[in-house]
């Protein structure tokens, strides 16, 4: 059996959203009196979703593909190791980010994030406190004090 | 009208409020600069500091601050690839390219000069045509919007760079994203699976900037040796604004400009409209008038053109509504409605003839917004060129945590951050499987105005034909099918096939029908205009082969 490419998985994965996103269109309230009620809309989008899915699900495993190298997380680790560095501390930075403030929490995350991604030499080390303590720093006081935007102190600081 | 525009330059370029305008065309371009932190938001947060102002300073210093949000807006599009405000997110497809091909100071002299000469134009026009043009809006039924909403999702299927399945799925995805929370006529919680913070849905700009910025910035730093580098390679120290260059091209596409401000001011009239939709529109019209459609999206001058002048021109048409009707073209201009509720002046058709010099001022001052935002961006370009000679990581990393202040400030709640990284996510993944991503923004920002709109036509009447027989829908319609075929008559054009030598002429007959059913008699004159048109072309083109072969 020919095996299924990216955009057939793609696509398999679009009808499943869908399937289940119809599925809970029957759970909403219906609102008496209404002309149109509140299903209705994501009901016909959900469906042009769903053909538009078929249509690609049909072209991916009807088109030839190029040939592609096996997947390996190897090397795919190491293509998205950036990004993937990015995704988590920023995920870290969120959840610190009710006890640390925006502030401490946003002057750790540019701080680790590129010593992380940049070396951790020590003059690229001071290099990157002094722009998270001035970028950081400097932004969060024009809001704070310029602007009077109130942004999160954070818990361990209250 | 002559005196009263007099007294409106007098009261315009009193020291004080030239000051206060300088000021607010600062914090606008600074604000625009910073993704997520909107225009809106800058005009509502100078709105306090206007309340011991006399009304014109009050207004001239918010106009200042839109203008230069506009502006400032183009910034970090061209710059960092990240469209600054919704504004200016076509301005990313061709002005980034072109930063990134070494040209920087031409992208950004062509963003300058071209959302100049758009807010010109579209001030000229607030100056004398306000009243006559704030009439059309009123024309607009809710089966209209639908049309035009239609009409603007079928753009969808040429952002969709070559691989049209995906970006029609990109955009009804967005508008799926867009159905997420409470609906906006019966309040009926949907998608939300069970979590409160859904029941809002998604605010539109963190998944803007969750698309955009983490796509563009992650992409640019998945090599680590290429993110050492900096984000604009070329002759950084001989960086400067190609003025000269700049309005050469332009003058070279005065076509594209004229149009696009158009297309621009004309979304302005419509309320809820906005510069959000008119940029992306202007840049489609434009791609598709062009005869190199390849070269948009590689760093191409009417691209960039196209989307900067008429996000400028927007805001001259949202004004038109504003004084004219009392009727807010978008956000920034209901808050100054409110600013000017608060000076218990209210804007209404009758607001020209009773308040001459204010109205009349607010022109003046849109006017000079712009000189001003001109003048104040060539001297402030220099410090924005300094960001792209930083390693890239370095800066990636603080425009990811800017990104993230700057969408917390939308409603103040962490939840906004948390739909950005999610968005970012989900817009890499997209990136990296050949999914566009302007189709979805497209949905996202389309998709509660059809619902709404669609509602509404249904609740005024049970009468379907209306969405067919309005002139303006009909006209929307015509405008949607021709959109939707156009890339089918660009390859048979290119075949050399017999019927696309028709097209333009069909596309005339089938726009001459609704404007001709429209009110007044300059447009049942156009309508006629274009069908006389379309038959002289009809003749000569069948006349045309007996020719070439006698």
């Amino acid at each position: 059996m020919k095996r299924l490419n990216r955009d057939a998985i793609t696509a398999l994965l679009l009808l499943v959203i869908c399937g289940v996103l119809y599925r809970t269109t029957f759970d909403i309230r219906e609102v008496p009196f209404s002309e149109m009620g509140s299903e209705v809309w994501p009901r016909f989008i959900l469906i042009l979703l769903s053909i538009l899915s078929v249509i690609y699900l049909f072209r991916s495993v009807t088109q030839p593909q190029l040939a592609v190298q096996a997947f390996s997380w190897s090397r795919w680790f190491k293509t998205y190791q950036n990004a993937l560095i990015c995704f988590a501390m920023f995920l870290v930075f969120l959840l610190a980010l009710p006890y640390l403030g925006m502030l401490v929490a946003g002057i750790l995350f540019v701080f680790i994030t590129q010593s992380i991604i940049g070396g951790f030499a020590p003059k690229l080390l001071l290099f990157h406190a002094i722009v998270s303590v001035l970028a950081v720093g400097g932004m969060w006081s024009i809001f704070t004090f310029a602007l009077r935007v109130v942004l999160p102190a954070g818990d361990l600081f209250r | 009208m002559i005196e009263n525009l007099i007294n409106a330059f007098d009261a315009v370029f009193a020291l004080n409020n030239l000051m206060l305008m300088a000021l607010g065309v600062l914090a606008g371009l600074v604000a625009g600069s910073i993704p997520g932190f909107t225009i809106t938001m800058a005009v509502v947060l100078a709105l306090p500091f206007t309340f011991g102002m006399s009304p014109i300073e009050g207004l001239s210093t918010m106009l200042g601050v839109y203008v230069g949000g506009l502006t400032g807006g183009m910034f970090a599009s061209i710059l960092i690839g990240v469209p600054g405000t919704p504004s200016a997110i076509a301005t990313t497809f061709d002005g980034f390219p072109m930063a990134r091909k070494g040209r920087p100071g031409l992208a950004l002299g062509l963003g300058l000069w071209a959302s100049f000469f758009g807010g010109l134009i579209s001030a000229v026009v607030l100056v004398f045509l306000a009243p006559t043009l704030a009439a059309i809006g009123l024309e607009f039924g809710p089966w209209d919007y639908f049309m035009l909403v239609c009409f603007a999702l079928t753009i969808a299927a040429s952002l969709s760079e070559g691989a049209l399945i995906k970006g029609l799925i990109a955009g009804v995805f967005g508008l799926v994203v867009a159905s997420v929370g409470e609906d906006h006529i019966n309040g009926a919680a949907r998608f939300t699976f069970g979590f409160e913070s859904l029941g809002a849905g998604f605010a539109f700009l963190p998944v803007l900037i969750g698309l955009f910025a983490f796509s563009q910035l992650l992409n640019d730093m998945s090599n680590t040796e290429d993110a050492k580098k900096p984000m604009i390679a070329g002759q950084h120290s001989a960086v400067k604004m190609e003025h000269r260059k700049s309005i050469a091209l332009i003058f070279l596409n005065w076509m594209t400009l004229l149009r696009s401000s158009a297309i621009g001011l004309f979304i302005g009239l419509l309320p809820a409209a906005g510069s959000s939709i008119s940029n992306i529109l202007a840049y489609d019209q434009t791609k598709k008038a062009s005869k190199t459609p390849e070269d948009f999206g590689q760093g191409t001058p009417p691209g960039l053109i196209a989307s900067e002048s008429s996000n400028n021109a927007t805001a001259g048409g949202a004004l038109i509504m504003m004084m004219a009707l009392g009727i807010p073209g978008d956000a920034v201009t209901a808050v100054m409605l409110g600013a000017l509720t608060i000076h218990n002046i209210a804007p209404s058709p009758t607001f020209i003839s009773t308040q001459p010099v204010l109205a009349y001022g607010i022109m003046v001052a849109y006017f000079l917004a712009n000189f001003m935002t001109l003048i104040m961006t060539s001297g402030a370009l220099r410090i924005f060129l300094l960001v792209t000679r930083v390693p890239l990581y370095i800066l990636g990393v603080v425009i990811l945590l800017y990104c993230a202040i700057g969408v917390f400030t939308l409603n103040n709640t962490s939840f906004d951050i948390w739909t950005l990284l999610v968005f970012g996510v989900i817009g890499f993944a997209m990136v990296k499987n050949g999914f566009p991503l302007t189709p979805m923004v497209l949905g996202v920002v389309l998709g509660p105005l059809a619902e709404l709109n669609l509602s509404r036509s249904l609740s005024t009447s049970d009468d379907l034909t209306l969405f067919f027989m309005r002139p303006w829908a009909l006209f929307f319609i015509v405008m949607a099918l021709f959109s939707v075929f156009f890339p089918l008559y660009q390859s048979a054009s290119k075949a050399g096939k017999r019927w696309a030598q028709f097209y333009g002429v069909g596309f005339m007959v089938c726009a001459a029908v609704p404007l001709m059913l429209m009110e007044g008699s300059f447009r049942t004159g156009l309508g006629v205009v274009l069908l006389i048109l379309a038959g002289w072309l009809t003749v000569n083109k069948l006349r045309l082969p007996q020719r070439q072969n006698p």
